[in-house]
């Protein structure tokens, strides 16, 4: 037998589970439709599964390819009330199903240069976690701070465990052996976030519980 | 949502059924009325004949046949798709522009699966928003009216739409490029980066250096750019270009050859791949090159006989002629009825029953060539007659090799890169000197119709001048200086007497021609500056 390629075996598989789920997403909003006023608080849970399932394919195949060196981003200017916009709208048929408010701000004419393809994936991914562990809301803001434009997002939760609070702009243990844990979205958005770089500037990200509501907060700076 | 869905005709290609559903479901809900469904690329082609679409959602992978980009490219060929109508693929890809990218025909806007309703709404709202702003560049683009284009363009950027400003800037250097006004391109993006390192606009400068011939430049440029963004299909392209210009093919190849793995389904790049490859007899690159390009192109309006005849050539520079033979046969069945075909399938078999020494074949297939070449030369490609002149001369026939090179050279004289293959095939098989004299000839007889056509227009007789510059565009379409002469003249006329329209109108099209041929900004601007001029005192009077 021939050695397989277990890389390309890996995207190839990975591809194709993608598009089952996008099948499965298809037909899940066709059920959804099947229920016209109160919809059975499953579909909540099924929103949430599926979409997290996405997103992690999604990171580990970019980060596979990031590895390969087979991956760069697409820069342009953007926008900053589009992708908020877009994160909402890719959170919205969770939104409607639950009681959580999800509330964007931004000033309209903010603009900042990133792949917005990749950035607002990972702005939906923390949206969802948040929309999981908060209380009843999320605030997504978009503003300049100094050289950066900075996204944050702040929740009504509990606050961030211990082992994921840190100011500084180190990257994280990868693994935590203990829970089986992988962090993959923060580990995500933080490659992404370092993948943008303006002359000596790298993007990068803060955790910590000073959200405005309480509970954590989360803040990714795009130089 | 500033879009009504009620009054657009919208197209759905995704051959999932229950895809299919939920995007129709979502576009009825937000009271779409005119919903066509297609679950092949051949099945949207025929629906675009039928209909002309405002909205086209086409899904990258459909199952058989066609893909979306395959249905893409035919609709903008055939012209099935109105010029401001939206066309959006619809890809389970993350980094579509990247990786789905061709050398032309990039769809408006791509969306990633799996979408909601909200998702799909905001994408077709910006697309139609955006392309509602660019509607008046778009309208002069397509009529070929390139200086218009870069008028609607100025006017936009005065309305200060901070969203389209840099999209504006983009489209205003690129139309800059196509007229050759290297300059503005250039000023442009160093302005932009000037504030903002973006890729795109790094890759205009390089594309500004190759075209004012500084090639060493734009390859560094191209180069710098695809090691900070490895995946830059467009830098590849373009760096290609530059290595061809410089007669690096082994470079040019290579880089090719590397676009070629990050982007496999694309068929322009592996066509050109291959030709690449032949031409530096890298043969089994060359192979697996041109084997690509007939697979792809079984489903695309790229397919052509030309990719079977180089696989074929292929064989037979590798000692295969039996394989070689084996493509032709391929070659006859996929192409009955096309006289460009049974010219090629005529000129291999020529060659490979020569290689077999199989003298009475091979003769036979050359009467067929000869026949064939006299009743359609010259409604055959160009790089196909060059091929049958040169067999012409193979077989003792030199007066009819030189009849085609003659009308090749006078069809091509300003074409460098195509009078440089004519060359390299004479001086491989004919003489060193042949492909010159030809040339030289060729441009005295330019010369004489020139001066001629000048000296009559010098002397007040406008008419005669207009004749010799209209007969001599006939049969040497694509001179630069019989071009720039003839719109003189035509404005001069112009001027000269009652203003008409179908003047007008005729004489920007053949401005719109010069660009096309590659005549320099700084001969055609004060032209077109002129006729404008003109075209504007004739809406006044009238």
């Amino acid at each position: 037998m021939a050695a397989i390629n277990f890389s390309e075996l890996l995207v190839s598989s990975v591809d194709d589970i993608k598009n089952s789920l996008a099948t499965l997403h298809a037909l899940i909003s066709q059920l959804k439709n099947n229920y016209p006023d109160k919809k059975p608080p499953e579909f909540k849970q099924l929103e949430f599964e599926t979409n997290r399932m996405n997103n992690s394919l999604m990171q580990l195949l970019t980060l596979h390819k990031i590895d390969l060196s087979h991956f760069s981003l697409t820069i342009d200017e953007h926008s900053a009330a589009d992708i908020l916009e877009d994160v909402a709208a890719q959170q919205s048929s969770l939104l409607s199903l639950g009681s959580i408010q999800l509330l964007t701000q931004s000033q309209s004419d903010l603009f900042c240069y990133c792949d917005a393809t990749h950035i607002i994936n990972a702005l939906c991914t923390l949206v969802n976690n948040a929309q999981h562990y908060c209380l009843s809301k999320v605030l997504l803001s978009a503003s300049q701070e100094g050289d950066y434009v900075v996204f944050c997002l702040e929740d009504d939760g509990t606050g961030y465990p211990e082992d994921l609070l840190r100011s500084d702009q180190k990257v994280p243990g990868l693994e935590d052996t203990t829970t089986g844990n992988t962090h993959l979205g923060l580990v995500y958005v933080e490659t992404i976030a370092q993948l943008h770089v303006k002359a000596d500037q790298k993007g990068f990200i803060t955790t910590d519980n000073n959200s405005q509501f309480g509970g954590a907060r989360f803040k990714l700076y795009l130089p | 949502m500033t879009i009504n869905l009620a009054s657009k005709k919208i197209l759905i290609v995704e051959d999932q059924a229950i895809m299919r559903e939920t995007i129709k479901h979502i576009m009825v809900t937000f009271g779409a009325r005119h919903i066509i469904e297609a679950e092949s690329g051949l099945n949207a082609i025929t629906a675009m004949r039928v209909d002309k679409f405002d909205i086209v959602l086409c899904d990258y992978n459909l199952l058989r046949g066609k893909n979306g980009q395959q249905v893409l490219e035919e609709a903008r060929h055939l012209k099935l798709l109105p010029i401001n109508a939206i066309f959006i693929m619809v890809t389970g890809e993350q980094n579509p522009e990247m990786v789905l990218s061709a050398i032309d025909n990039k769809p408006d806007d791509y969306l990633i699966k799996p979408f909601n309703q909200q998702q799909l709404l905001i994408r077709i709202d910006r697309c139609y928003t955006r392309k509602k702003f660019l509607r008046s560049i778009d309208n002069k683009i397509d009529s070929g009216n390139l200086y218009q284009a870069i008028e609607c363009c100025e006017e936009l950027l005065q309305l200060n739409d901070k969203k389209m400003h840099l999209p504006l800037l983009k489209l205003r250097a690129e139309l800059a490029i196509k007229v050759g006004d290297f300059k503005s391109a250039e000023a442009i993006y160093q302005g932009i980066l000037q504030e903002r390192d973006i890729p795109w606009a790094r890759c205009g400068l390089g594309v500004v250096a190759f075209f004012l011939s500084f090639y060493d430049q734009a390859i560094e440029t191209f180069q710098n750019l695809i090691k900070q963004y490895p995946v830059m299909l467009e830098a590849y392209d373009w760096l290609v270009k530059a290595y061809e210009s410089l007669g690096n093919n082994e470079s040019a190849m290579s880089s090719l050859n590397l676009a070629v793995e990050l982007s496999p389904l694309s068929i322009l790049r592996q066509k050109k791949l291959a030709l690449l490859a032949d031409k530096t007899q890298n043969l089994p690159v060359a192979k697996k090159a041109y084997m690509a390009t007939i697979k792809l192109g079984k489903n695309s309006i790229h397919r052509s006989s030309s990719d079977y005849a180089g696989l074929a050539n292929v064989y037979l520079k590798s000692n295969a002629p039996n394989e070689a033979l084996k493509i032709v046969y391929e070659l006859n069945q996929q192409f009955r009825n096309d006289p460009e075909a049974k010219l090629r399938s005529a000129l291999l078999e020529t060659r490979i029953y020569q290689a077999k020494d199989n003298k009475t074949l091979a003769q036979q297939a050359y009467g067929k060539a000869f026949k064939l070449n006299e009743e359609f030369n010259r409604q055959v490609s160009r790089e196909l007659r060059l091929e049958m002149a040169k067999t012409f001369f193979l077989n003792g026939n030199g007066e009819n090799c030189d009849e085609i090179l003659n009308d090749l050279l006078k069809t091509n004289i300003d074409d460098k890169p195509f009078i440089k293959d004519i060359e390299l095939m004479c001086d491989a098989i004919i003489g060193e000197e042949h492909a010159n004299t030809l040339i030289q000839e060729i441009k005295k007889e330019l010369v004489d119709i020139n001066n001629k056509g000048v000296s009559l227009f010098q002397e007040g007789d406008i008419q005669g001048a207009l004749a010799i510059f209209e007969q001599a565009i006939t049969k040497t379409p694509n001179n630069h200086t019989i071009n720039l002469n003839l719109i003189k003249v035509l404005i001069h006329d112009l001027k000269a007497s009652q203003l008409a329209s179908e003047k007008i109108l005729r004489t920007q099209s053949f401005i719109n021609k010069a660009i096309e041929i590659g005549v320099p900004h700084s001969q055609l601007s004060s032209l077109q500056k002129e006729l404008t001029s003109l075209k504007e005192n004739l809406s006044i009077t009238s």
